[in-house]
């Protein structure tokens, strides 16, 4: 997914005015003339000079439409499925660990996703329950993170 | 002296000791695999080292940097694939010698000319830090703004791709930092009335999402499989190493200097330090025309050049604060949590913790040849581990890592935002570095630019009134007008004297 040089440029516009509107309401130091807003409104003001000059560096370019270049993976569906599988798995991870424990949420996770990368499920499942095993007692017993705990699992801990 | 024997026991301790051997084989491991840079093992690595004290946790991080440095040249050896951005300034003359039969010969140059690199950056560490620190008591708002400054500068123009991308990663770094109620009159800022978020974007989360997520994200895009591994052939890793320190001494100097003073600039690292070096050691080569085919000269300055910056990154981060690359920019934070705030005042009140990382960088850099040694003949082993089992791994050690600083899944969201923007800034070319260092530096910037603006009273001229504020001011407005003057040379040629000059024009005014 690539942004051609005048869109870039016209994002980073958009994102200097941006803060630096959302900059105003923030409060200064009593009786001086900086405070919270200072350092917003100079990165804001860094970012729309950037901007202003990339659009006409773009437009000297002979760049006319920001247009939105789509890389070679999202042509592919197995390429675009398998990075919407990674992210949907680590809120999957976000939503269900604290519920079902680590212990069955990495599995999924390890497991899953490796499958997704054309692994043999029986690997993908062996390799998972190994690393999760180790990162288990690594983690939680080793460092002490309180990692979710599964009631069944207990005697990991 | 009893600093010093407080420093050994610090370190020569079994628990000490083992924390740097594990940390080596971590190092290499991570470094051997195409596409885990070692700015990713040190991201992996700091979860694990917040559970430590402060010299076991330092020690880790610097002996797995250096050995991840140098195992970046495995996969570049014999895959031609390097696996750091360091490696890949002479991966052209390494896979050659390998299609030769010399990988040994090539990985082991590598290993010897990477750790005396690495020792002469120490030495310089060593010897260097301590004086600066003397004069960095001196300084005040008006120096650490400029300093910060300069540092963020260095790392836009050096930062792979075009100096505007360098600037827009650099921008959403700075932004990131100013969230959170940690800032001059303490209100709270972007915060969405998130409790998390009052605390700031925390580093490490981000750092992981930035660095090692979107590595995740991009395979996982690519779907690419492990390549073939060349033979390479059986020369011996240190046979002839010796004849190459006697053949290339003044190369060898050469690489250890100009990787020592680059690493030792806020803001720039072992990535540019190789690069620069082989471009020196061809330019100065009395073979100009072998580099590239196979030519173990390059390798040696270069190779020699990327460890000395690790050691000397470390100069600006102790002494000022200021990181010198993203791995020390990682590592000011890990002091931070630590509650060790780096800076001069650290030699003066912990000035037994500053030996011991001393120590633990000689410790380091030596350790490296046996582990090198093991390495190399493991490399084939490791480079066929398929990294669609490995991927989904290191996913997992990303959740957790980011799980575990603050015991919070807000971590792991905060992981997996910056992930998706990483993964993005890299669709795009935009270099991640100059985010990292605008986040870590963001805070510093910001305290000490409001700090000078109200004890000048609104005069940009105080900035310029001291003498080091002054000549660090004129430092960095003088980075700022590379790009200029570079155009002006372009222009001054006619523009038409062939690519080189018309590559320089595309890095900088892209």
């Amino acid at each position: 997914m690539k942004f051609n040089d005048l869109l870039l440029g016209l994002l980073v516009l958009l994102g200097g005015i941006a803060i630096y509107v959302s900059a105003l309401g923030f409060t200064d130091i009593p009786g001086q003339d900086y405070g919270a807003g200072t350092m917003p409104r100079a990165v804001a003001v860094f970012a729309a000079l950037l901007g202003l000059f990339m659009i006409v560096k773009a437009l000297v370019a002979g760049i006319r439409i920001p247009s939105l270049d789509l890389a070679d993976w999202l042509g592919s569906r197995r390429s675009v499925l398998s990075v919407l599988v990674a992210l949907v798995l680590v809120v999957f991870y976000i939503v269900a660990a604290p519920s079902i424990g680590f212990v069955p949420a990495s599995l999924v996770v390890m497991a899953v996703l490796m499958m997704t990368l054309k692994t043999k499920p029986l690997t993908a499942v062996a390799v998972s329950v190994l690393a999760c095993v180790v990162i288990q007692q690594a983690f939680g017993r080793l460092l002490l993170v309180p990692l979710p705990r599964s009631e069944f699992l207990g005697f990991l801990w | 002296m009893s600093i010093l024997a407080e420093a050994f026991a610090l370190v020569f301790q079994p628990y000490v000791l083992l924390v740097i051997l594990a940390a080596a084989a971590f190092g290499m491991f991570v470094g051997a695999i195409p596409g885990l840079t070692a700015t990713m093992a040190t991201a992996l690595l700091v979860p694990v080292t917040f559970f430590m004290d402060p010299v076991p946790a330092i020690a880790a991080i610097v002996t797995a940097t250096a050995m991840a440095i140098f195992a970046g040249d495995i996969p570049g050896t014999l895959l031609r694939m390097p696996g750091t951005p360091a490696s890949a300034a002479y991966v052209e003359d390494a896979y050659k010698m390998t299609r030769s039969g010399r990988a040994e010969e090539a990985l082991g140059a590598s290993l010897v000319f990477s750790a005396i690199g690495g020792i002469f950056g120490t030495i310089v560490l060593v010897t260097a830090a301590p004086v600066l620190a003397e004069v960095a008591l001196k300084f005040s708002s008006f120096e650490y703004f400029w300093l910060v400054v300069l540092g963020l500068s260095c790392a836009v123009f050096v930062s792979p791709g075009s100096v505007p991308r360098g600037m827009i990663a650099l921008i959403i770094g700075l932004f990131a930092a100013t969230i959170g109620i940690d800032n001059p009159a303490g209100q709270p800022r972007y915060t969405f009335d998130n409790v998390e978020l009052l605390a700031g974007v925390q580093f490490i989360p981000a750092m992981i999402g930035l660095f090692a997520v979107s590595e995740v994200l991009r395979f996982v895009a690519s779907g690419a499989e492990n390549p073939a591994v060349e033979k390479g052939g059986r020369t011996g890793v240190f046979r002839k190493q010796w004849t190459n320190l006697k053949r290339y001494p003044v190369q060898t100097l050469r690489g250890s200097v100009t990787g020592t003073a680059i690493g030792a600039l806020p803001g720039a690292g072992a990535d540019i330090a190789a690069w620069i070096s082989y471009a020196i050691s061809k330019k100065f080569s009395k073979q100009p025309q072998k580099y590239g085919t196979g030519h173990v000269e390059g390798l040696v300055e270069a190779g020699a050049s990327n460890n000395g910056a690790v050691s000397g990154a470390w100069i600006p981060a102790l002494v000022f604060g200021i990181p010198g690359d993203s791995i020390t920019a990682i590592v000011i934070g890990v002091l931070y949590i630590k509650g060790l705030n780096p800076g001069p005042t650290i030699f003066i009140n912990q000035p037994q913790l500053i030996y011991a990382v001393f120590i633990v960088f000689f410790l380091a850099n030596i350790i490296m040849l046996p582990m090198g040694w093991i390495a190399i003949k493991a490399a084939r082993t490791i480079l066929s581990i398929p990294a669609r089992v490995l991927m989904p791994i290191i996913l997992m050690f990303c959740i957790v890592g980011s799980f575990a600083i603050n015991n919070s899944p807000f971590g792991i969201i905060l992981m997996l935002v910056f992930g998706v923007i990483g993964f993005l800034m890299e669709e795009n070319d935009v270099p991640i570095a100059p985010a990292i260092l605008g986040l870590v530096l963001g805070p510093m910037l910001e305290q000490n630019f409001v700090t000078s603006m109200i004890k000048a009273d609104g005069s940009f001229l105080a900035f310029f009134e001291r003498p080091i504020a002054a000549g660090l001011g004129l430092f960095t407005i003088a980075v700022w007008c590379i790009p200029l003057v570079m155009l002006l040379l372009r222009r001054g040629r006619g523009g038409g004297e062939g690519k080189p000059a018309v590559d320089a024009s595309d890095r900088i005014g892209d």
